[in-house]
């Protein structure tokens, strides 16, 4: 599956609908869309992933699911997106199929090229900023990996961690194809202002 | 997959639910007694695990079940099930729609936990291969789930289904034995297979109350 040309991938809170913030995140030029709550039930997961997938398909956005494979499955999502404690990607792409997407954390070269051999289509690289919308106990990486990974691996670079529009440039020129943030729009009083905003400083 | 569950193991056996405290311990210490005796249903519930150990975790435990004929169940993840090579997968009441794991994963082994009677005909229709019904008697374990539903309550949900149901819930092997007089296929614990050294022991004093 094609990702898109830079592009902003908005990942579920804990405390937003997710749903909701789907149709927000999209209305704001949202391509790529992620739902991960880690303390939802199995059918919490599955009701909102069938309707986001559904609204993403208006929008003409990717949908992914995160860790849960068998959700993905279950309601045919786009893709997923695996951490490194999540079932190893090779795993998933065998029982995924060519066709669909598969993003990997990496925190750097070492991991992104494991990811590249099991798979994935693309490395969501972080934290590059300082982040607290996850325990982090390791210093920020910098914008600098990013070209690393890039030109190393050559898989298209999402940048993750600490990304706002101070420093959507700073990742953008460093060679990311899109960024993916939680907080800096599930967290805004208006999410589809918010969105809107970094995809236009994704342009600039 | 019909033909195959009339041959399921009646002892259906639970993992601890601690291997995220006590890694690669008590649940391989388990399969290894299993070898020597099986066959069972032996459930991974571990949730307290992140997918790529409970998939690590499974991948070790299947052949050392395969030996005894025994069959590995992935709770809730059936992407685990799939990848490790399990049977199949068991799902709690609140998983994914057991319909849509059916068609999605049309290989594996797919049971449900249930409470009430409702529930254990609705998912008997959404297609599982079998069913968990509890608790039946009182239990520390399963007291989140409410009072315990007696063995009438047991013999009207097997009356009500045409899958196999094992019986949950404060279960001994004496008690086994009323819970087959009433219709359930097997029988279901965690409690008293925890200790590993005693669990051939544990599994023959079972097996005695229960049909071959």
């Amino acid at each position: 599956m094609k990702l898109p040309h830079r592009f902003l991938c908005v990942i579920t809170d804990d405390h937003r609908c997710p749903v909701e913030l789907a149709r927000l995140a999209l209305d704001g030029g949202a391509r790529m869309f992620q739902l991960r709550r880690k303390s939802a039930s199995g059918r919490e997961l599955f009701e909102w992933a069938v309707r986001i997938q559904e609204l993403c398909r208006q929008h003409e956005a990717l949908f992914i699911v995160n860790d849960r494979v068998d959700i993905a499955m279950a309601m045919h999502a786009d893709g997923v997106h695996l951490g490194q404690e999540d079932l190893p990607a090779a795993a998933a792409r065998a029982m995924l199929g060519p066709d669909a997407l598969i993003g990997v954390s990496a925190d750097g070269v070492n991991e992104a090229r494991r990811a590249l051999e099991d798979g994935a289509d693309y490395i969501g690289l972080g934290h590059i900023f300082p982040t607290y919308s996850k325990d982090k106990p390791d210093p920020p990486l910098g914008t600098s990996v990013i070209g690393e990974v890039k030109k190393v691996v050559g898989l298209p670079v999402v940048a993750i961690g600490g990304i706002g529009p101070d420093n959507v440039e700073e990742v953008m020129n460093a060679g990311a194809s899109g960024i993916a943030v939680i907080s800096a729009v599930s967290g805004a009083q208006n999410p589809t202002a918010a969105a809107r905003n970094l995809v236009r400083r994704i342009w600039q | 997959m019909k033909a195959q569950i009339q041959h399921l193991p009646r002892l259906f056996i639970v993992s601890s639910g601690r291997e995220h405290i006590d890694a690669w311990g008590l649940a391989m210490q388990q399969a290894t007694a299993i070898s020597k005796s099986g066959p069972v249903m032996f459930q991974l519930r571990e949730k307290g695990l992140e997918a790529a150990q409970l998939y690590n975790i499974a991948c070790r435990l299947r052949p050392l079940l395969d030996t005894s004929g025994s069959l590995l169940l992935v709770n809730e993840r059936a992407d685990v099930a799939l990848a490790s090579g399990a049977r199949g997968v068991h799902l709690p009441e609140s998983s994914c729609p057991a319909s849509s794991i059916r068609k999605a994963f049309p290989g594996l082994l797919a049971g449900q936990s249930v409470h009430r009677i409702g529930a254990a005909v609705d998912a008997w229709k959404s297609g599982v291969d079998y069913l968990l019904f509890g608790p039946v008697f009182a239990t520390p374990s399963k007291e989140r789930f409410g009072p315990p539903q007696g063995l009438e309550e047991l013999e009207k949900v097997c009356r009500s289904v045409s899958i196999p149901v094992f019986a949950v819930g404060g279960i001994t092997p004496e008690k086994s034995f009323a819970c087959i007089e009433k219709g359930a296929w097997g029988i279901a614990a965690m409690t008293p297979f925890l200790d590993a050294g005693s669990l051939p022991a544990t599994i023959d004093k079972f097996r005695c109350y229960l049909p071959s």
